[in-house]
């Protein structure tokens, strides 16, 4: 833990890195318009070189810091958590993962996680919110033909939640395109930030032992 | 062998001078056109001796003058008779600020704006970029305002036809084309009609441009629902309009 610490700085700073980089993300860095997940490229070395813990605390930054980004209730929170939690217990039982393929997998997997959480989310808000109107206006209508000619309540139409259908089509174009552009940046970037790591978490560590000489 | 004229008594003089009557006849056509030909002739032969352009361009600033003048009347009146309707009556005074982060096409479709609170922002103006309305604000601070799209699937806005004058509530898809849903089953909508913020509208100022309707979906359930394509160029917008009340 107290490696975690010393840590810090460097992780804090490569954090900030994270949000501003989901800001400022250029044109040509984007995917029918979609940017590419910054925190898994983040995440993914941070929670394989440091472990499960440092994962899970380093999810909590992060996903924290992205959702002030956003407004609504949907957060990025859950599906970091889980990624630092697997993440950070492959890197401690398999030691480091040397091949630039394998970094490229878990962030393709990673990021199709991270959305698929926040799909689900939005899914969940839909039937929440959705679930009752549809029906008390199917009732409503039947019981009266004039509200029927009238047309739709305008209360259901002003749920400011994701239809299912277009949440299921665009959702999937986003999950492909985010996924897609993240797995090809990540044995690039993953790798040297994991060299990074590696290289002062192995200089934090040399220095306990030796000490007492 | 010379053509003579037949005899015919006293018509004789008349036919024999054909050509002057002709003339006669060409004379009479100008007459009754108002001069049409003559004047044409006189243009044409005129023209490099026209005045100079600088007359005209008076003339232009003096009908935009004019226009302003007009305009500034009936916003005045349109406001006095809001105000007897009880209806949202914000003047809308503008401020401008520089796009500086914009996510069109994510989970959460929005802009960040270089202007915020210190500067007067505050969540619920109305954001408008070259052509029309682009969003609302949805949260500020001291700096920046974020900016929800159209296109977030979370924006609701009121809207009616300029031309039929029905009513609908445009809403996000998470699309470049946000959809119309007419609140009549009948909305008398055709691709092409333009679409403006509606004038019972709360939340946004009433007839700010929004867009155009593309396609229209008549069979749509429980009222027809139209794609609207927006005014304003969402993904190349570099500098927005804050409408503050």
């Amino acid at each position: 833990m107290n490696e975690l610490f010393t840590l810090r700085p460097m992780a804090v700073l490569t954090a900030l890195l994270v949000p501003l980089l989901t800001l400022a993300a250029p044109a040509w860095l984007r995917l029918a318009g979609i940017g590419p997940a910054w925190a898994v490229l983040w995440l993914l070395p941070w929670a394989m070189a440091e472990g499960r813990r440092a994962g899970l605390c380093g999810a909590l930054g992060l996903g924290l810091l992205l959702d002030s980004l956003h407004p609504g209730p949907v957060t990025l929170l859950p599906g970091l958590l889980l990624l630092g939690w697997w993440w950070g217990r492959l890197g401690r039982r398999r030691g480091m993962l040397r091949h630039s393929l394998s970094l490229g997998l878990l962030a393709l997997v990673g990021t199709a996680l991270l959305n698929l959480s926040l799909l689900l989310q939005w899914l969940l808000q839909s039937f929440h919110a959705q679930g009752a109107m549809p029906s008390l206006a199917e009732g409503m209508a039947s019981i009266s033909p004039l509200l029927h000619q009238a047309g739709p309540p305008a209360a259901i139409l002003a749920l400011p939640v994701w239809e299912r259908s277009s949440l299921l089509a665009v959702g999937g174009t986003l999950l492909l395109a985010q996924t897609l552009l993240t797995a090809l940046l990540a044995p690039w970037l993953c790798s040297l930030q994991l060299l990074l790591w590696r290289h002062l978490g192995a200089g934090i560590r040399a220095v306990p032992a030796a000490s007492p000489r | 062998m010379a053509l003579r004229w037949p005899r015919i008594g006293l018509l004789d003089p008349v036919l024999r001078s054909w050509p002057l009557l002709f003339l006669l006849l060409g004379l009479l056509a100008v007459r009754m056109s108002k001069g049409a030909g003559l004047n044409d002739l006189y243009a044409l032969l005129s023209r490099p001796f026209w005045p100079g352009s600088a007359q005209s361009e008076w003339l232009r600033r003096a009908q935009s003058v004019g226009d302003r003048l007009r305009l500034e009347q009936l916003e005045q009146e349109n406001r006095r008779l809001r105000g007897l309707l009880g209806l949202s009556n914000r003047p809308g005074r503008g401020l401008s600020a520089p796009v500086i982060s914009r996510d069109p096409a994510g989970w959460w479709q929005q802009l960040l704006l270089g202007r915020g609170s210190l500067h007067g922002i505050q969540a619920g103006d109305a954001v408008l970029g070259p052509g029309g309305l682009i969003g609302s604000i949805a949260s500020v601070t001291p700096a920046t305002a974020s900016v929800r799209l159209l296109t977030d699937p979370g924006s609701r806005v009121g809207v009616w036809l300029g031309r039929s004058r029905h009513s609908g509530l445009l809403s996000g898809i998470g699309t470049a084309r946000p959809v119309l849903r007419f609140l009549e089953k009948d909305p008398d909508a055709r691709p092409g009609d333009v679409v403006y913020t509606s004038p019972a509208s709360t939340l946004v100022p009433p007839n700010l441009p929004v867009g155009v309707i593309q396609t229209i979906d008549e069979a749509a359930d429980p009222a027809p629902e139209a794609l609207v394509q927006l005014s304003a160029p969402v993904d190349s917008v570099d500098w927005v309009q804050v409408l503050r009340p």
